[in-house]
């Protein structure tokens, strides 16, 4: 009953588009997360979602209704501000009844919804404090307890825990989602952080100048970018990327990419009209598979063990180095000579132009 | 040893300081004291030469001359003047002017401020243009107010509605020019403070069903509270010093404490400066304490104790 539909919206300020178009259906219960670089209208679209923007054109539907023209009160969303926007002349409470206040609720009604999403959010004992009073974790608690006294059927989020440290915020992450789970409810949030939005979101947005580049589950985004800019956003080191061509198979062997330095066979099933084009080929570093080798072209120029797996940077001549996951116990070190080979069920190959995805 | 150099040369510096404002404090203070003193001091003594530097002859006679009820008596009229000159009808006029136009001010200019704060009213430049308006001098607006008090306005609003309102002398329209001069002050200085309060706490509240009236009654005005209290002291101390367009626009019916301290004089005696130094006193004196209360809202006045900053 709540899903939410943007049809064409488009959000002008003077000459510049903050938001140039943008289609989407956002399920009843999901957790969508919207997710690119700064500046690329994320934010703008969520507050036109919220009206706390008026959209230039386009239609926004929460449910069967046309909200346009609502005011963002009467929406039914519950919104999470990223500098929390408490209010710090109110006690926990208070600020927690905000919503209740507003639609006149009866005290003992009020006593009674605040407890309790007090407890729910494990700050039962904050109470009586004031927002200033609060650690940042306690803060973000209050802030959410607050959207949900007034059980909103979306919840909207826009970035909520960039100003935690690093710690509190994987933990929030956890949190977040059980609160989803249990709430059932529609989540939409923002974020520039790839990570949180791999780790949290049933369904990933991923957006630029403005426009949708991706729209889809957090792996299927992984694992198939629709776009060279999806490809490189996501993931973490950031994928290799060659400049060349793609050859015509010839008999016996199937397709392959051609660089000056680099010659790396593709899968089988790659499209045959994407034959003889200039194609970037992308590649992720646990898809390099590494081999010491003295003619293989390659040299190991920095290794950065993070434990469970060692990442090697290597040079093979061509414009920047590539980046390869091995195992910890790998023996390899800088300067040590090294052969390369791409996993080819895991090439990506991307139009050189536009950066959309070829294979 | 250089390091006993350096503390030599700090401390010489630490002197030369305390000395020099020692000094300054002693400029300041000193025509205070002057006025303090001849309030309690008898007629003889007000300009004798060489000065009496204190009260030779101690006496609070100017006191309960300003603040008798009653024409004065044979007591009280001996040996100043034989004329009346109760603080009372000024004082109560004072207050009334000063604190219902500081009120009216504070609340126009609140919402004026608002406006200008978070939606640009008037352009961007707006809130600069807005102190230029003080510029003017009071002297060059005085005369002119006059002409349209005493002549203007009760000329023609005698032609369009046959009764002549009068504004010259009325507490209604010293008080509205009141409220016209501070606004600008008011608008100023509520900005800065509006200015200090997130949107996104206005946000938060529309997005829970607050509407504009609501948001600002319980969040923007809570926030700016010391903000308030600081600039309705500010503009009442303003009003309560003023004296020039009092003195032009008003008489003999209305009649502010400024004024009033100006025509204290006697016809057989000259300026009465002991009776005026005691009204000078009592008229500090409310000053003083609210200039103590400024004091302790200014250092409160930004640290609204926001989370996060
Ligand atoms: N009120 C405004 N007036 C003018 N330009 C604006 C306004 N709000 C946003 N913009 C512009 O619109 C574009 C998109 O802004 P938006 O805040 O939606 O980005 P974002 O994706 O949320 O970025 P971030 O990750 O930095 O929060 C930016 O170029 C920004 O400069
Ligand atoms: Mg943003």
């Amino acid at each position: 009953m709540a899903e939410i539909v943007l049809r064409d919206l488009v959000k002008r300020f003077g000459p510049i588009a903050a938001v140039a178009g943008v289609n989407l259906r956002i399920e009843d219960g999901e957790f969508l997360i919207m997710v690119g670089p700064s500046g690329c209208g994320k934010t703008t679209t969520l507050n036109m979602i919220s009206g706390l923007e008026t959209p230039t054109s386009g239609e926004i539907r929460i449910g069967d209704r046309v909200v346009n023209d609502l005011e963002p009160g009467e929406r039914g969303l519950g919104m999470v501000f990223q500098d929390l926007a408490l209010f710090p002349h109110m006690t926990v409470f208070e600020n927690i009844a905000f919503g209740l206040r507003v639609k006149k609720t009866d005290g003992a009604e009020v006593e009674r919804r605040v407890k309790a999403a007090a407890e729910a959010m494990h700050i039962g004992a904050l109470i009586d404090k004031r927002p200033s009073e609060c650690s940042g974790g306690e803060a973000q608690r209050v802030a959410l307890a607050r959207t949900i006294v007034n059980d909103p059927s979306v919840f909207l989020m826009d970035e909520p825990l960039s100003s935690l440290d690093a710690k509190l915020r994987l933990d929030m992450r956890t949190e977040l989602k059980h609160l989803h789970h249990r709430l059932r409810a529609t989540f939409v949030y923002v974020t520039h952080d790839q990570a949180e939005a791999m780790t949290m979101a049933d369904r990933i947005v991923v957006m630029q100048g403005g426009r949708i580049e991706q729209v889809g589950a957090p792996l299927e985004i992984y694992r198939r970018p629709a776009t060279r800019f999806v490809a490189g956003f996501f993931g973490i080191p950031t994928m290799n990327f060659l400049e060349g061509e793609v050859a015509a198979g010839g008999e016996g062997d199937g397709p392959a990419f051609r660089s000056t330095r680099v010659e790396q066979p593709l899968s089988a099933s790659t499209p045959t009209d994407v034959a003889g084009r200039a194609a970037p080929l992308g590649v992720r570093a646990e898809h390099v598979r590494l081999v010491p080798s003295d003619d293989g072209g390659g040299r190991v120029t920095l290794t950065e063990p993070l434990g469970d797996e060692t990442l090697v940077f290597f040079e093979y001549g061509g414009a920047a180095p590539l980046v390869a996951k091995v195992d910890p116990d790998s023996p390899l070190g800088p300067g040590d000579p090294v052969a390369f080979e791409f996993d080819r069920e895991w090439c990506h190959l991307f139009d050189a132009e536009g950066g959309a995805r070829l294979n | 040893m250089a390091d006993a150099r350096s503390r030599f040369r700090h401390h010489r510096r630490a002197w030369v300081r305390h000395a020099i404002l020692l000094a300054w404090t002693f400029f300041i203070v000193f025509p205070l004291y002057w006025m303090v003193s001849t309030s309690f001091k008898g007629a003889g003594e007000w300009v004798s030469w060489p000065p009496h530097w204190y009260p030779h002859d101690f006496t609070i006679h100017n006191y309960r001359q300003i603040f008798t009820f009653s024409a004065l008596g044979e007591e009280l009229s001996r040996d100043a003047t034989d004329q009346a000159f109760s603080i009372w009808k000024a004082l109560g006029d004072s207050l009334l002017i000063c604190s219902v136009a500081s009120f009216i001010a504070l609340v126009l200019g609140v919402f004026l401020a608002y406006a200008i704060s978070r939606f640009a009213v008037g352009g961007s430049k707006f809130r600069h243009i807005i102190l230029t308006i003080r510029m003017v001098p009071p002297i060059v607006i005085a005369i002119p107010i006059l002409m349209y008090y005493a002549i203007m306005i009760p000329f023609t609003t005698e032609v369009l509605f046959g009764t002549r309102i009068i504004l010259f002398d009325t507490y209604f329209g010293l008080g509205a020019l009141y409220v016209a001069t501070t606004l600008p002050f008011v608008i100023w200085m509520m900005l800065s403070f509006i200015d200090e309060v997130p949107y996104t706490l206005e946000h938060a509240a529309r997005m829970m069903g607050a509407g504009r009236m609501y948001t600002l009654r319980r969040v923007v005005l809570p926030l700016v509270a010391s903000g308030l209290v600081v600039t309705y002291l500010f503009v009442f101390i303003l009003n309560w010093s003023e004296f020039l367009l009092a003195l032009t626009l008003t008489h003999p019916e209305v009649t502010t404490l400024p004024v009033l301290l100006n025509k204290f004089q006697s016809a057989s005696e000259g300026r009465l400066y002991g009776p005026q130094a005691a009204i000078g006193t009592v008229i500090t004196i409310p000053v003083v304490i609210l200039g103590v209360l400024i004091q302790k809202h200014l250092i409160k006045g930004f640290s609204f104790g926001m989370i996060r900053k």
